[in-house]
């Protein structure tokens, strides 16, 4: 009977944690499905992009942590349009499918406290949270150290360096 | 056998390194457009009309933007380590040159028979020219600024990637600083669009222009309309061109009896050694090519650059 009501304990206290591990794999698959919003949000320091970035999750909390992780994949994979006093600027990593054929490495880039975390912060009193139906949308303002980021993606050979074959 | 084994390697290795294509020169110069419209030239006459020739070291000296301007592009490209030619440099270099140029002008009669873009492009070898425009609109209080750069091949005169705009207008930002924001926001697109230049021409060779032209009167008695066998030269020319540029792309612009213009001409990145390939060695090959049998023609190849050359057929 202890063992029983033991093991019940112990399962409510890994609840919590096991849904919290699912909302936050779900909202990696929402960044690798590209379901987020990414804009400028107006001219950024000299290597750095200023973007904003509009996440979703059931929890607003997880949206909110994963607008660091999707403003690097929306620079990296997406680009953004122009506006805000700022201009439209193309992905970093342009060629098609490049995502899907380095697997390993963004799998292991864009892990919990992985490598992407160098190249974003968030802009404090920033952040905006809607409710949308069932889930939050949750919008921050995201600096992206973009010079940094394309030497990363240079040095790990996904993309070619400006003066590369000569 | 050693020494045999040291040369082997010395020699993979010299051809490791020269494997490499020769990095493109650029460099930034204010446009045409805008020395002209900011007071930058000067007038020259020109078979009886009047040209307006851009005066770049008069712009250097004075406008402190064009500077700032140029600095700041310099410095974005060598960021990407990609360093450009100094334009302020270079026009130091052409002064030595300038006495000499002059002399060959009076002695053709010629006054202008070389631009001041062609004479920097020569003396600095540019490959690539940047070109670089701006203008401020004034609309009342506020201004904004219309930004151009436009990079040029230097030898097909093709343009090779562009950005443009007009920025947000502003109350209270200096022109500088304006220009400074144009500058930066925009260099990573520009930068990406020379990335694709590069990367289309090193997959489909190089670009380049080639001229064959006949001395006149030569000792060897040819032209392109001479013949072997049942072939002009003409034709020969034209038939070692689709063997020796890559998937036979090249354009016969115009062809006359001493005169054939090729454009689009795509040539291989290397040699068949494995060392880099420019105009000049593409028209050298044609040189050897026809001084064998059945031709014998001797020839003469003028280097124009990287990207430009002109094999003169009958003497040497």
């Amino acid at each position: 009977m202890r063992k029983i009501i033991f093991l019940l304990l112990g399962a409510l206290v890994c609840l919590p944690m096991t849904a919290e591990t699912a909302k936050e794999k779900k909202a990696n698959k929402d960044t690798q499905a590209y379901r987020y919003e990414i804009e400028c949000a107006g001219n950024a320091q000299p290597g750095s992009y200023l973007v904003k970035v509009w996440s979703y999750s059931k929890k607003a909390s997880v949206a909110e942590n994963q607008c660091r992780k999707n403003a690097v994949h929306g620079v990296l994979f997406k680009g953004f349009g122009g506006g805000n006093g700022c201009i439209a600027q193309r992905a970093i990593v342009n060629t098609p499918g490049a995502e899907d054929v380095n697997k390993t490495y963004f799998d292991q880039f864009f892990s919990e406290g992985g490598e992407f975390m160098k190249y974003a912060s968030i802009v404090a009193g920033t952040t905006e949270t809607v409710k949308v139906g069932k889930e939050y949308k949750v919008g921050n303002v995201v600096n992206v150290r973009k010079d940094d980021l394309r030497k990363a993606m240079e040095h790990a050979g996904i993309i070619k360096s400006f003066n590369a074959g000569f | 056998m050693k020494k045999v084994l040291l040369l082997t390697a010395v020699m993979s290795m010299a051809i490791a390194v020269s494997a490499q294509i020769k990095k493109p020169e650029l460099m930034v110069f204010p446009s045409e457009n805008w020395c002209i419209t900011n007071g930058y030239y000067t007038e020259v006459t020109n078979m009886d009309y009047q040209q307006k020739v851009p005066a770049y070291r008069e712009a250097l000296q004075e406008n402190t933007q064009l500077k700032l301007a140029i600095a700041k592009i310099n410095e974005l490209f060598a960021a990407r380590e990609f360093p450009l030619e100094d334009l302020e440099q270079t026009l130091k270099n052409i002064d030595q040159e300038r006495a000499e140029d002059n002399l060959t002008m009076s002695k053709n009669g010629n006054e202008l028979s070389e631009t001041p873009l062609d004479a920097i492009s020569r003396v600095a070898k540019a490959d690539i020219i940047l070109e670089l425009t701006w203008s401020v609109n004034d609309m009342g209080l506020k201004h904004s600024l219309t930004y151009i750069l436009e990079a040029k091949d230097a030898y097909t005169g093709k343009s090779v990637a562009a950005v443009s705009g007009t920025g947000d207008p502003s109350m209270n930002a200096d022109v500088a600083v304006l220009l400074e924001e144009a500058i930066v926001s925009r260099m990573d697109n520009f930068q990406n669009s020379l990335m694709d230049y590069f990367g289309t021409m090193q997959e489909q060779g190089r670009e380049i222009r080639f001229d064959i032209k006949v001395f006149a009167d030569n000792e060897a008695g040819v032209d392109l309309e001479t013949e072997f066998g049942e072939d002009e030269l003409g034709d020969i020319i034209q038939r070692w061109m689709a063997q020796n540029t890559v998937s036979q792309r090249f354009s016969l612009k115009a062809a006359s009896e001493t005169h054939m213009d090729f454009t689009q001409v795509r040539i291989p990145l290397y040699d068949d050694y494995g060392i880099a390939m420019d105009a000049s060695s593409f028209a050298k090959k044609l040189q050897k090519a026809l001084k064998k049998e059945p031709f014998k023609i001797p020839s003469k190849v003028l280097m124009k650059g990287l990207g430009r050359a002109v094999l003169i057929i009958g003497e040497k």
